[in-house]
């Protein structure tokens, strides 16, 4: 019987050890940190309703020490002072009982009497509570998220008042998060990575309001695992293979087109090198250089130079004599201006003929209809090509009879399946003879009024790009072709209507857009 | 601050007459409104220690006690507790108006105001939650001091009285007050 009632206490003085070591644990670190941290000699906190105050003295051996505390104006009463050892250092404490708050309290420490030190505080400001307990983290069931939950601290009139810090960190890594939560107990961590475990700490402290006091320790960590990410791999991978699968197709596509994109997404730019071999990299662009040196063999060259456009049809805007006005004849101002390119040729051109003379020659040509028609569009008073070997002879040219202006360049150019020839054209200086050329002029032809002679009747088609010609005899098919296509100068417009040509005496302006005459 | 705590005090009047012709005052228990009183008293208090001189206000106020000691305080009955709140806010009003007169700092005269103020408007609190005192007796100037009360010397010790009780005992009174209580019931 006695022996279990030995027994039976000594459990309990075994619990009772256990209860006040854990409770010791948090006294003293709490201590222990109050030591590092705090200046005052009497050093205060209030654990959970009372407030204890401690202070630290050397091993000193037979000193008795007081401590007292008073507060609005009452008498002062007498704390039970308790010791604990610290290394060579001991911590005297003492617990009031019935702690007064909302009251500033003097507290004094005596030893032997006499006064040691003094602090005059407000309990409700010294506030050191234990770590939240409970600290649960549980997956929530959504990607990324923990939910975080703790129990506030078991204080009646205070639980209101209190802030939280919730602390979380990935498995493995240092790199931590702080979340601040005011009042409430439980905490949704977002933005986590998915399947990954974190650890989670809490502590807490009073909101500063109406109680105030130092953060608690640090909670045991408390581990939580995300959900794994919602997406399935196997989607992921599926869906890779097709992206890859359309990359591959479009490659193939853009591969087997490449040229054909590359065309109308990077056009070249056209240049007129190819139709002066030699001018830009023998001569360095001195077109004069070029034209000396390339006299006689410009005009003999068969004209694929313009393979990307359609040859201009000449119009002959009016025939004159040449045995009046020699070899070369200039154009108007109006269209030497116009087509500045062959500025390098003006200089080779003589001065445009009177307007009287002009004026001669179109009466000429107006008493003269059959000649017109024969001319039929291809008729020039000034502008006109003359293509000679320098044989002046040869250069003579009637008016009347110039329904075959050119056809003397192609008997000279060997080319004889040209019956006929009128033309009147452009810039370029001719090859043949002197190579002059006397003007410049483009022509039109509407569509259906392009003549039709025969598989003899041949036509200068003359590409009008400002700079050069195409000489080359074309057949009738060829001249079919092209007279479906309306077809305008480069410079100004001429258009020509038809049945109204410049014999009929309208007046006629460069770069009217009118149903005009020719220019001259 | 001023403005908020007149504003609260008009819209409280309002709420009161409109309650008095038609329904019960609506329990004002947002304990945010005290805290913003509890602010405003620490600022006053913050410009005190500035006030070089003592401002001119250098005399002894009656002002309530303070202290609570919780688990006697729980066991008081709410009623009392609220009589016992309302007599310290009007001892408080006295003793805060007797300073701003003789206060030369105008600065400290105007947040002893707004604190004037504040207590006008945490006594129209106590009534929306029927907590209003059904009497209160003002002790007087030249009466000893009562169990109630006690004797400051200074103004900074009339600050901090008035800190501690509105962070104290009205705190207490307004969060068991049993109207708030039903509302979160």
């Amino acid at each position: 019987m006695t022996k279990m009632r030995s027994n039976r206490l000594k459990i309990v003085f075994m619990v009772c050890l256990a209860i006040v070591t854990i409770g010791g644990q948090h006294f003293e670190s709490k201590v222990a940190q109050l030591l590092q941290d705090e200046t005052e000699h009497i050093k205060c906190f209030v654990e959970r309703k009372d407030l204890t105050c401690f202070w630290e003295e050397r091993n000193h051996l037979h000193h008795q020490y007081t401590f007292t505390y008073s507060y609005e104006n009452k008498n002062k009463m007498a704390c039970a002072v308790s010791s604990l050892l610290a290394g060579n250092k001991t911590i005297f404490f003492c617990k009031l009982p019935k702690t007064p708050f909302f009251t500033t309290l003097d507290v004094q420490v005596l030893r032997d009497g006499r006064m040691l030190y003094t602090r005059s505080l407000n309990a409700e400001n010294f506030l050191f509570l234990d770590p939240p307990q409970n600290l649960t983290v549980m997956s929530s069931g959504k990607e990324g998220q923990l939910n975080v939950s703790w129990l506030p601290p078991p204080l009646k009139y205070m639980d209101d008042s209190m802030i939280y810090e919730v602390r979380y960190a990935a498995e493995g890594s240092n790199m931590g998060k702080v979340e601040v939560v005011k009042v409430s107990t439980m905490l949704v961590l977002l933005g986590l990575q998915s399947d990954t475990r974190y650890t989670v700490w809490a502590r807490v402290k009073p909101d500063g309001v109406a109680y105030k006091g130092y953060w608690s320790a640090w909670t045991e960590p408390v581990f939580g695992v995300t959900p794994p990410s919602d997406v399935d791999p196997l989607i992921v991978l599926l869906v890779l293979f097709i992206g890859l699968i359309l990359c591959l197709l479009s490659l193939t596509v853009i591969l087997s087109h490449h040229k054909f994109l590359l065309k109308k997404l990077w056009p070249d730019i056209p240049t007129p090198e190819h139709k002066f071999p030699g001018l830009f990299t023998v001569y360095k662009g001195d077109f004069k250089e070029w034209m000396s040196q390339n006299n006689g063999s410009m005009w003999g060259r068969s004209a694929h130079v313009y393979t990307e456009e359609l040859p201009s049809p000449l119009e002959v805007l009016s025939e004159v004599s040449l045995t009046s006005h020699g070899m070369s004849q200039r154009e108007e101002e109006e269209e030497k201006e116009s087509e500045r390119s062959d500025s390098g040729l003006t200089d080779r051109w003589r001065d445009p003929p009177h307007a009287h003379w002009l004026m001669e020659q179109l009466r000429a040509l107006q008493e003269n209809p059959e000649s017109r028609c024969q001319s039929s569009l291809l008729q020039s008073h000034d502008t006109y090509v003359t293509l000679n070997q320098g044989d002046n002879e040869q250069q003579v040219y009637d008016v009347f009879e110039e329904t075959l202006p050119l056809q003397t360049l192609f008997t000279t150019a060997g080319t004889s399946s040209l019956s006929t020839s009128h033309s009147d054209l452009g810039s370029l200086q001719q090859s043949l003879g002197s190579g002059r050329l006397s003007s410049r002029s483009s022509f039109e032809y509407p569509n259906h009024t392009w003549p039709h002679k025969g598989p003899g009747y041949a036509y200068m088609a003359v590409a009008d790009s400002g700079v050069s010609m195409d000489y080359s005899p074309m057949s009738s098919s060829r001249i079919a072709e092209l007279g479906r296509h309306r077809m305008y100068t480069n410079d100004y417009k001429n258009e020509i209507c038809p049945h109204k040509w410049p014999l009929s005496g309208q007046h006629i302006k460069s770069g009217s857009e009118s149903c005009t005459g020719p220019v001259w | 601050m001023q403005t908020f705590s007149g504003l609260v005090s008009v819209l409280i009047v309002f709420v009161w007459l409109g309650g008095n012709q038609v329904s019960p005052l609506r329990p004002i228990c947002d304990l945010r409104v005290l805290e913003h009183f509890v602010r405003e008293a620490r600022d006053s208090e913050v410009i005190m220690r500035g006030c070089r001189g003592g401002c001119g206000a250098m005399k002894s106020y009656f002002v309530p006690l303070t202290s609570v000691d919780f688990a006697f305080w729980e066991h008081i009955d709410v009623h009392e507790q609220a009589v016992e709140v309302q007599t310290g806010l009007s001892l408080l009003v006295q003793a805060l108006s007797t300073a701003m007169k003789a206060m030369s700092n105008s600065r400290l005269a105007n947040a002893l105001d707004n604190n004037i103020s504040n207590i006008h408007s945490l006594s129209q609190i106590l009534h929306s939650l029927d907590l209003q005192a059904r009497s209160t007796v003002l002790p007087d100037d030249s009466a000893p001091t009562s169990s109630q009360t006690q004797e400051v010397s200074s103004l900074p010790e009339l600050l901090q009285v008035q800190s501690s009780f509105l962070r104290g005992k009205v705190r207490l009174l307004l969060s068991a007050a049993p109207a708030c209580q039903r509302q979160n019931s």
